[in-house]
């Protein structure tokens, strides 16, 4: 696969999505000790009320941007089942929680995406609380939105893919 | 059982925790922990008392291959490091391992049993770090086995 003209594309191509598809079910699902589904659906979801795990894979011409939207039960969840205990939402060791998902999640998609010729190295993860959260996309470039739910709960992968800058 | 002076790397408070309550579930050895929140923190706070260290690649200020590399530079060549990260591309194991001097890389997310597997040779039965002697012996007593 060739990348020379990927900002001219108005989608993510589809081996790409595919690859962050599979890190997702498989590195989640990993860390919580769970079977994660992929649900094909792109309606029906409101603001967020829950956390925002933002990191990127990039290289010197291009820059894939992960956005993981977390809802407060989902974020609660795991934090029992991935550290052992349940954490307090508001608290900072939250916002670290779900910014080292983001970290480990990045390193799988920066191993998996590079198969399909797009390498590139991740950056440092940050996190975002709040309640009535939307994600907009200046300039509209190519994204791709996903829902995975598991053990009864659901959250969303958003990805972009633009120029590095 | 001996004390064990490990030094736990990582920008992530949580992740820290998760690395030292496997340690403990292990029960290799008797753990004393020193935490570091990058490299440029862990090289202030390492020392000659320390036995063995845990380290993260991407941090802040310094990454976990620069500080493992440093750490070889200073001439402690024996001092297992194992490197405990996100990064799982092949190019990013051997530059962990060549570049940086890392006898180890463990991938996260990481079970007790994937951490027991990649450490648990560094340890003798009295859980201290087994040194280079012990393997040798090891090794003696293996091949009589063998023969």
């Amino acid at each position: 696969m060739t990348f020379d003209n990927l900002i001219e594309l108005d989608r993510i191509p589809v081996e790409i999505v595919s690859k962050v598809k599979e890190s997702v079910i498989n590195t989640i699902g990993s860390m919580i000790g769970a079977e994660v589904e992929y649900v094909d659906e792109t309606n029906g979801d409101g603001p967020l009320n829950g956390i925002i795990g933002n990191i990127t894979v990039f290289n010197s011409e291009h820059t894939l941007s992960l956005m993981l939207a977390i809802p407060k039960e989902a974020a609660i969840h795991f934090s029992k089942v991935f550290i052992g205990m349940e954490l307090p939402f508001e608290s900072d060791d939250m916002g670290d929680l779900i910014g080292e998902i983001s970290n480990i999640l990045a390193g799988d998609v920066a191993a998996n995406v590079e198969k399909v010729g797009f390498r590139g190295q991740s950056s440092l993860p940050t996190a975002t609380r709040g309640s009535d959260l939307t994600l907009f996309m200046p300039n509209k470039p190519p994204t791709e939105k996903m829902k995975f739910t598991s053990d009864n709960i659901e959250f969303w992968l958003t990805m972009v893919l633009s120029e590095s800058k | 059982m001996g004390k064990i002076k490990a030094l736990v790397i990582d920008d992530s408070k949580i992740m820290r925790s998760a690395v030292k309550r496997t340690l403990n579930q292990l029960m290799l050895a008797d753990f004393e922990y020193v935490d570091a929140k990058d490299g440029e923190d862990a090289l202030n706070k390492f020392n000659d008392e320390i036995d063995i260290m845990f380290v993260d690649w991407n941090m802040p200020n310094m990454t976990g291959v620069e500080f493992a590399k440093a750490v070889r530079d200073k001439g402690y060549e024996k001092i297992p490091i194992i490197m405990v990260t996100a990064e799982k591309s092949m190019g990013k194991v051997d530059k962990a391992l060549t570049e940086g001097g890392a006898n180890e890389y463990i991938t996260k997310p990481f079970t007790a049993d994937k951490m027991h597997k990649a450490i648990s040779e560094y340890f003798d039965e009295e859980g201290n770090i087994a040194s280079e002697d012990d393997e040798e012996e090891k090794s003696f007593f293996k091949s009589i086995l063998n023969s």
